[in-house]
């Protein structure tokens, strides 16, 4: 089993849903963002899914766009980031870091090195939410020479055939994206169909031997307990920034222990 | 030209995120089903000719050839077209395609204006709710556009993050489709983005090159030596190229916006001079202009149309091949080429169309007298007039603007004379 999906398993023996806060690197400044990580991680999160920054992220809410676009008005390297996040990994040996970016930075950068450079640094999951599993092949194999995970998203509108196929496929955890739409309070939220989750998750579950995360829209601690017994993993993005922008890593860390304690 | 499974060469493809597969291949199948119908075909072809005026001229300019010594001018006039562009091949093929997927909106970024204004035409014929997502600086540029898409009907949404330009509109327009999906339809106005836009686009812009073909012949009896087109997103370019694609005698001329010079953020060229990069964004792979870190970088273009990131994966795959060769045109030169026409031959052409007109007019001295050279005039200049009016300086413009200003009956003004 993978490095990833061992975590998982192991921590959830002691926890009915394990929480993944979400962290825009460079956001606002790059020593901030890496002090709000050791924050997390201090706080005991079980994992960071830290995002490296591009000037088109087409999958995400204003709410992260805004703050891409602040961390991009500094020089943002992935190969520092990466060695910065190895260090917090090795500081925190009890929670793990997964990189998500868009796939045009880690393509300039490399999708090998990113690969190598990862595992490397004790990072046991990539999401690149631009990247189709059908364009993939080179990535995935990158993936595999390293020992880490890929992470594929499936969606309350991915066709039945095309949910089992990325169900069966995923190895550290499968991304179910919770609702339509991109991720945290959005202009266009009032159009997104809402599905039932509970419906979805089961048939997703009959798909995947992978841990299941949630995230999307996640914002109350009656969504989080609504997954418990149905995921392994809460995911919250934008209304973790939205509480960071609103009072700092005292707000944030607030949310967390509302939801999750 | 037929994509290999979304892929020209190693530009192309459909790199979207996972919610938005299951539209993607809505409308993969539909146009596949649609561009083999007789009835829609048929269809296309009447709205084609009944509501935007189709087939557009071929003009031969005599003064211009005169003018050069050389290479004889034509213009094929997409200007003609309803709404002033060639936009509107494009917004009719997609906006019954809409209707036969049994779509009730549609959804379309806009960089000139050109698509929101043909997007909103056609959405209020078609009786569809249209949202058109346009970046603040363009909306500024391009006020007298914005206001005739809120008269037809739609909702602008000024885009105000990044540059706020066409690339920022076209993220925030993904985002739109990626949430309402359902019962939208983003109307993609070039030939860019997932597959099967790059393709389809194209293919409902080559009734120019088509009609090309048959009107060479029957005015002058053979094909074009020469064609140019100026090339933003590519659409107006792969319409008129594609269908010569096989004809290796003519050669064809792609015109990039050099905008005021080669740094980057001046300008808005990808292909010619090396200057763009490959690189994946905003659902496909072309050449995009970005730093060394995989950032899109900002572009200018005294023509907003021309004003955008990447290429359509067709023109880039072409020009990487050699069988469309790239060039640029400078502002300055534009400006020039755009007066010249206008002085020469009583058009009045749009700034996108006169970087076309900027290249031929460069060679044109150096062909041939019996070549034949056909440029396309993607839009007519209407739009353009506060642009060329600063450009030209005019000096009695600013005292019109003044006092229109003044009569006209703002709040503050009404309030100043109660
Ligand atoms: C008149 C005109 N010509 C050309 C373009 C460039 O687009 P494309 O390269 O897709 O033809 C535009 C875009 O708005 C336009 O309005």
């Amino acid at each position: 089993m993978s490095q990833l999906a061992t975590f998982i398993e192991e921590k959830r023996q002691n926890k009915p849903i394990l929480s993944m806060t979400h962290v825009v690197y460079g956001y606002p400044s790059v020593e901030e963002s890496l002090s709000w990580m050791e924050r997390l991680m201090q706080e005991g999160v079980d994992f960071i899914e830290v995002q490296f920054p591009f000037s088109d992220p087409v999958a995400d809410g204003p709410s992260i766009v805004a703050a891409c676009h602040k961390a991009l008005e500094q020089k943002l390297d992935v190969e520092t980031c990466l060695s910065q996040l190895g260090k917090l990994a090795k500081n925190f040996p009890e929670s793990r870091i997964v990189l998500m970016s868009y796939l045009n930075p880690m393509y300039r950068f490399g999708l090998d090195k990113l690969a190598k450079r990862a595992a490397e640094e004790n990072i046991l999951g990539l999401i690149l939410p631009d990247l189709p599993i059908e364009q993939s092949a080179t990535y995935q194999a990158a993936c595999k020479a390293n020992g880490i995970d890929p992470v594929w998203l499936v969606t309350p509108v991915t066709p039945p055939d095309r949910l089992a196929m990325l169900a069966s496929q995923a190895s550290g955890f499968l991304y179910c994206v919770a609702r339509s739409g991109v991720t945290g309070h959005s202009v266009h939220e009032g159009k997104a169909k809402q599905t039932s989750l509970d419906d979805y998750l089961a048939q997703i579950k009959q798909h995947a031997n992978a841990p299941m995360g949630v995230g999307f829209g996640l914002r109350e601690r009656d969504q989080i307990e609504q997954l418990i017994g149905k995921a392994d993993i809460a995911i919250l993005g934008s209304a973790l920034l939205d509480a960071y922008n609103q009072g700092g890593q005292e707000a944030g860390i607030k949310l967390i222990k509302d939801l999750f304690q | 030209m037929q994509s290999e499974n979304g892929f020209y060469g190693q530009y192309g493809g459909s790199y979207i995120p996972e919610i938005l597969y299951s539209s993607q291949q809505q409308i993969l199948h539909a146009f596949e089903e649609a561009k083999n119908d007789p009835e829609f075909l048929a269809e296309l072809n009447k709205q084609w000719q009944q509501f935007s005026g189709r087939p557009t001229p071929l003009t031969f300019c005599a003064n211009l050839t005169e003018h050069f010594g050389g290479a004889q001018i034509y213009l094929k006039r997409e200007d003609l077209n309803h709404s002033g562009a060639h936009k509107m091949n494009n917004v009719i093929g997609q906006g019954l395609l809409v209707k036969r997927m049994g779509k009730k909106r549609v959804i379309a970024e806009t960089g000139a204006g050109q698509h929101g204004i043909a997007t909103a035409l056609v959405a209020a014929r078609l009786g569809l709710e249209c949202t058109i997502y346009m970046g603040a600086k363009d909306i500024e540029r391009q006020y007298p556009n914005v206001f005739w898409m809120k008269q037809l009907g739609a909702t602008v949404v000024p885009v105000t993050t990044g540059a706020q330009t066409l690339r920022d509109a076209l993220d925030e327009a993904l985002r739109d489709w990626s949430s309402s999906h359902e019962e939208s339809h983003y109307l993609i106005g070039t030939s860019c983005g997932c597959a099967p836009f790059p393709e389809m686009v194209a293919y409902f812009q080559s009734v120019i090159g088509n009609e090309v073909r048959e009107q060479s012949v029957a005015q002058f009896g053979q094909f074009p030596d020469r064609l140019y087109a100026c090339v933003g997103g590519g659409s107006n370019a792969c319409g008129l190229f594609l269908p010569f694609l096989d004809d290796k005698e003519v050669e064809m001329i792609g015109v990039e916006a050099g905008g005021k010079g080669l740094e980057l953020g001046e300008h808005s060229i990808r292909l010619s001079h090396n200057l763009g990069q490959p690189g994946i964004a905003q659902g496909f792979a072309t050449m995009f202009l970005q730093d060394n870190a995989g950032q899109l970088q900002e572009t200018h273009s005294i023509a907003a149309g021309l004003d955008y990131v990447g290429v359509s994966p067709i023109i880039a795959h072409l020009a990487e091949t050699g069988r469309i060769k790239m060039t640029y045109a400078m502002d300055d030169d534009v400006i020039a080429a755009c007066t010249l026409l206008l002085k020469k031959e009583g058009i009045i052409p749009a700034l996108e169309s006169s970087h076309a007109l900027a290249g031929a007019f460069k060679d044109a001295p150096n062909l041939p007298k019996d070549s034949k050279i056909v440029i396309n005039l993607s839009g007519r200049g209407d739009k353009d007039i506060f642009n060329v009016a600063k450009a030209v300086e005019d000096e009695t413009f600013p005292q019109f603007l003044t006092d229109y200003l003044a009569s006209y009956p703002t709040t503050q003004n009404k309030g100043d004379k109660a």
